[in-house]
């Protein structure tokens, strides 16, 4: 019998994508062990690396890495298709969706900062409205959207500005 | 994509826009009324309704003893309760329009009422 060796092709891209999703994922999970003063208020600094996707590579890049992280953290965390995955499945999702229109303004007034702020927006938006309508639904968690709304702002602009950190460093600015 | 410039307006209104709504969220999520009158409800009916603005000791006798509330600065609180675990007494005292304390072994709760009525989480 002879002995055969599947191979798969990789592109270049492919390796890219590879790479990237492995620091994402190495984020995500540094993050879930970090203490949270209430559930959902995170940094959600795995989005440092789909803002740096898109930046130096292209935004089909980014929508894989950001799918890979949702998809592999919650495989090795053990939350795959519970609530907390569909939580951050959604997030995810919107915060793409939201940065895929709004990249397209003039580079010339808007850097990864304010991206970075709509997104973390996005993202808590899209997260709200499926505990709105799936898990608690009920309207006393509008009470929550200020403190939430604190957090994206706070955290959005820490993310962005690493991210521009990190694009100047490595002269893509 | 390329990043041309060192200070970014559309950052800036970004920034802004942010910190507007959020003190808008906060002002309208955030509001909260102080009522003006306790509702006292007893083995199912309404024992009665009574202001804030007095100092006032109710004792309800029921099934498992008698429960003491008092009302006092406006605010109000299940002062004794007979039951074993006594969470109404240890929640203290109220003052906002929604805010509830139930005894359910005596069959005794108080809830603070306002011009308009707040989230019902209870019978919703």
């Amino acid at each position: 019998m002879t002995r055969s060796i599947i191979k798969i092709k990789t592109t270049l891209l492919d390796h890219q994508i590879a790479q990237l999703s492995a620091i994402a994922i190495g984020l995500s999970l540094i993050e879930s062990v970090l203490p949270s003063p209430m559930p959902g208020v995170k940094p959600g600094i795995a989005n440092i690396i789909t803002l740096y996707a898109i930046y130096r590579f292209n935004f089909k890049t980014a929508i894989w890495v950001s799918i890979l992280r949702v998809f592999a953290t919650s495989l090795i965390l053990g939350q795959f298709l519970s609530p907390t995955f569909m939580l951050s499945l959604t997030g995810s999702m919107l915060s793409l969706l939201t940065l895929y229109f709004v990249i397209k303004l003039p580079s010339k007034f808007f850097s990864p900062i304010g991206f970075s702020i709509l997104s973390s927006f996005a993202h808590i938006a899209g997260q709200l409205m499926l505990v709105r309508l799936w898990l608690i639904p009920h309207a006393s968690i509008y009470y929550l959207i200020p403190i939430y709304s604190a957090a994206a702002l706070l955290f959005g602009f820490i993310n962005g500005w690493i991210t521009y950190r990190l694009l100047k460093q490595h002269n893509s600015i | 994509m390329k990043l041309r410039s060192n200070f970014f307006l559309g950052d800036s209104l970004i920034i802004l826009v942010s910190l507007i709504f959020i003190i808008f969220a906060f002002k309208t999520f955030w509001h909260f009324e102080t009522g003006s009158v306790v509702q006292v409800n007893f083995q199912g009916k309404i024992y009665g309704n009574f202001s804030l603005f007095q100092d006032k000791k109710i004792s309800l006798v029921g099934k498992e003893g008698s429960s003491m509330i008092e009302i006092k600065d406006g605010r109000a609180r299940i002062k004794t309760a007979p039951c074993k675990n006594q969470y109404c007494v240890q929640q203290g005292w109220i003052n906002f329009t929604g805010q509830i304390l139930i005894c359910i072994p005596n069959e005794v709760s108080i809830e603070i009422l306002g011009k308009t009525k707040a989230y019902d989480s209870l019978n919703y």
